[in-house]
């Protein structure tokens, strides 16, 4: 993982690659590695779908190796839909294959003078670019059958959908898992429009080799990358695994009930944003929670404990089969089910997991769809609750029409379009399935993340092992703002390894398992970093992304939540936002 | 639900084969009610009315009460009429937000449980409890075998939505006191209207 390979899709005479050395990037991986470049590289005031920005692609410092969990991959930009820059990433078995071929990063620069569409192919030999307008408008579920067809079954693919091409702001960009389905996605920020602006549909990976000189010798994967110490790396590993497997959460958790074992609880709290956020608890919430979710899957003969990537050990996902038996989608997480669930009065699960693959297929992100139909709902378009209306909105959306142009632009532009006050957005993305109002914590990290309003920007580690900024106190109302801050640079930092964010729930109790991280870290590339390091770098992210969006026009204006829900009370607990101003622009303060 | 009338709902008593049990699980996260002590702090009730060892307690990482996240088992206290919901640890920043004295509690003070009850009075109700996720395999079989008392439109829905193989692993069915046959009590429709049932299950597994 020594170079960075630059496409240029403007150039005179097609696109042209280069392979270029990491240079100045040298030591970055994942969301340190886009933020880093699209900080350095793309006018923070360039339209986001012109030839000036760039689109980057990154597996994390440890894709591609023995690591447990390292297969997160991070893709960056500026935002179609926020204006900002942004990071969004993925599961999915391309960042282990895209590392073992030896890159650091994709960037795709520039933009082609035509209207044709560009697929990319990458192997050990080197980069294929072609033409092949014969998968516009293809679904990614197509695409891939498609791409499968013609390269074989051992390649994995990076592409978007027809919301990708139609540049729509919730567009994604997806990853295929290991069964070669595009089910995993880089979902936030509408990404998969700034690839349908660069003209490229999808890149193929193969890292396969032939093993042997004889016809017929059999295609192996490539090795993994070797680290510098591999007897103290193997040790670690094992550590980081162990550690995984006996904590509650990673080791039972998360397998046996997926991410949306937290549909009962957050419901039962009262913080469940229900019918567009204006309440905390959905009377259906039993008939869609994580329980039922798992116990509909065994019925059907599906798989509640799946993992989305090669060398995962927790194994939080699954999948979904319809009635009959058949696989319908992979199992839909828990802020997919709330998005299209609770937010929308929707009970029904096998609804809701036809949402969850039309937004797969389609190229749309499942948070900021939801959103979106929830708003229009509130306009009148459809009532709450009914489930076959939501699905044909997807379906508008996906064909492109004109309602579904509007849909597809993502919750801020639909309410703008429908006169709806009510709309949950900070920096024009949706937010996600906890409540600000019931959680005000999370209220700060929503409205201060460089990313717009994000879960997982405040998601990770355990501010009493990195002690970042001293110690807390928690019992303080300041608490949540040094709480936040503290989050989102440890959660910046692990993005920045590709180490998926579950992890975060057995580092945050076991010191040793964090300890196995860095042990991790320090064999593979002969360093010594400390909790201090990993501070260090979670702070230069941040720094990075918030000048960024400072040149891009952004203000303290921006860094707010929706004026309602400082207002409105939000049943059961009829609680507001309580937050100061003056402490949210405290948040980056160190 | 009035306690008084708890003799004359229609009293459902079942023994499956073990695995079966985990059929009525699923009952437990929308909610079941129990006749116990009440008065009581969550601590105690989780001890001496769910039968929960310090292993047990250790796990039930959130405990919500009447909506609200509880910290100190030992002050929040169980009243007629309360809603008491247990969860394993949960994933997320929102998970650990949730956990009881937990590193990020201060992230929900605004719902945090505070006792207000100063005096504790002491007595007998019905209390409403959801178990989630992992509890439900834990806590589930004792509870169940205890007896819990649900709603008959729940039953009905539970009942018909059951296959073949389950009535079949069925081995003795009373009602009130009588043995009834699994036909019978598929057969759903003399229990429409009946407002309140008491249901009783015991398996192999609750009894080890």
């Amino acid at each position: 993982m020594d170079k960075i390979l630059r496409i240029d899709m403007g150039a005179d005479g097609g696109p042209k690659t280069s392979s270029v050395p990491l240079g100045q990037y040298a030591g970055f991986g994942g969301r340190a590695m886009t933020s880093a470049i699209v900080s350095k590289e793309v006018p923070p005031l360039c339209h986001p779908l012109g030839a000036e920005n760039k689109l980057v692609i990154a597996p994390g410092l440890l894709s591609g190796t023995a690591s447990a969990m390292s297969g997160r991959i991070s893709v960056g930009g500026k935002s179609p839909l926020t204006g900002g820059i942004k990071e969004a990433n993925s599961g999915g078995q391309p960042s282990q294959v895209l590392a073992r071929l030896g890159y650091a990063a994709i960037v795709l620069e520039g933009k082609p003078k035509n209207n044709d569409l560009y697929k990319v192919f990458i192997n050990k030999d080197g980069v294929k670019i072609s033409v092949d307008n014969s998968l516009k408008m293809l679904p990614n579920y197509d695409l891939v059958a498609k791409m499968k067809a013609e390269y074989g079954e051992k390649i994995c693919c990076i592409s978007i959908g027809p919301a990708g091409e139609m540049k729509m702001a919730s567009a994604t960009v997806a990853f295929t898992d290991m069964e070669l389905r595009p089910t995993r996605h880089a979902g936030r920020g509408g990404l998969g429009a700034v690839m349908g602006s660069k003209g490229v549909k999808v890149i193929v990976l193969d890292d396969t080799i032939v093993r042997g000189s004889t016809p017929g010798s059999p295609a192996v994967t490539m090795q993994m990358r070797v680290p510098k110490d591999p007897e103290k790396f193997k040790d670690a590993n094992k550590r980081f695994v162990d550690g995984l497997k006996s904590h509650a959460v990673t080791g039972q958790g998360l397998p046996a009930y997926g991410t949306n074992v937290l549909t009962n609880i957050l419901n039962e709290v009262g913080g469940y944003p229900t019918y567009n956020f204006k309440q905390g608890r959905f009377d259906g919430a039993s008939k869609i929670s994580g329980e039922t979710q798992a116990e509909t899957e065994k019925t059907r003969g599906a798989n509640p404990t799946h993992g989305c990537h090669r060398g995962c050990v927790i194994q939080c996902s699954g999948t979904y089969n319809d009635k009959d038996g058949h696989y319908l989608t992979k199992q839909p997480e828990y802020e997919t089910v709330w998005a299209h669930g609770g937010n929308c009065g929707i009970s029904d699960l096998d609804k809701i997991a036809m949402m969850d693959f039309l937004d797969d297929n389609y190229g749309i992100d499942t948070i900021e769809m939801g959103a979106t139909i929830a708003v229009a709902m509130d306009a009148g378009l459809a009532k709450f609750g009914d489930a076959d209306a939501a699905i044909q909105m997807i379906h508008e959306v996906g064909k492109g029409t004109h309602l579904g142009r509007i849909l597809g632009s993502g919750a801020a532009v639909t309410g703008k379009a429908y006169g709806v006050e009510r709309v949950p957005v900070v920096k024009g993305q949706a937010m996600p399935a906890y409540d600000p109002r019931a959680v005000q914590g999370i209220g700060v990290t929503y409205a201060t993340s460089p990313m717009g309003a994000d879960h997982t920007a405040g998601y990770a580690v355990a501010q009493n092992v990195l002690k970042v900024g001293g110690d807390v106190n928690a019992l303080k109302p300041e608490g949540q703002v040094e709480l936040s801050r503290n989050l989102q640079i440890a959660t910046a930092a692990i993005d920045s390894t590709g180490m998926c964010l579950f992890i975060a729930f057995a580092v945050l109790d076991q010191p040793d398992t964090f300890q196995a991280l860095l042990d991790l870290l320090n064999s593979f590339y002969g360093m010594n970093l400390t909790a201090d390091g990993v501070t260090d770098l979670g702070k230069k992210v941040l720094t990075m992304e918030r000048d960024f969006n400072a040149k891009a026009g952004f203000t303290a204006a921006q860094d707010r939540l929706p004026e309602y829900f400082k207002s409105e009370k939000f049943a059961p607990h009829n609680v507001t936002f309580g937050v100061k101003d003056e402490d949210l622009d405290k948040v980056f303060n160190w | 639900m009035d306690i008084d009338n708890i003799e004359s709902w229609p009293s459902i008593t079942l023994e499956v084969e073990g695995p079966l049990v985990s059929h009525f699980f699923l009952l437990l996260q929308q909610g079941v009610t129990i006749r116990s002590r009440t008065g009581c702090s969550v601590a105690s009730f989780l001890r001496e009315e769910i039968g929960a060892d310090i292993e047990t307690i250790k796990r039930i990482q959130s405990v919500i009460l009447d909506g609200s996240p509880v910290d100190d088992l030992e002050s929040a206290v169980i009243k007629d009429g309360s809603v008491l919901a247990l969860s394993a640890a949960m994933p997320g920043l929102v998970g650990a937000t949730l956990r009881r004295g937990g590193t990020y509690s201060s992230f929900r003070s605004g719902i945090t449980y505070h006792e207000t009850q100063e005096e504790c009075v002491r007595g007998e109700g019905l209390v409403q409890i959801k178990i989630f996720n992992l509890l439900m395999a834990e806590l589930g079989p004792r509870l169940l075998q205890k007896g819990v008392i649900i709603s008959s439109e729940d039953f009905i829905r539970f009942a018909t939505g059951q296959s073949q193989d389950f009535w079949q692993g069925c081995r003795r069915i009373t009602l009130d006191g009588k043995p009834l046959d699994a036909g019978e009590l598929q057969d759903t429709a003399w229990l429409s209207g009946k407002g309140q049932i008491f249901l009783s299950v015991s398996s192999d597994k609750a009894r080890a």
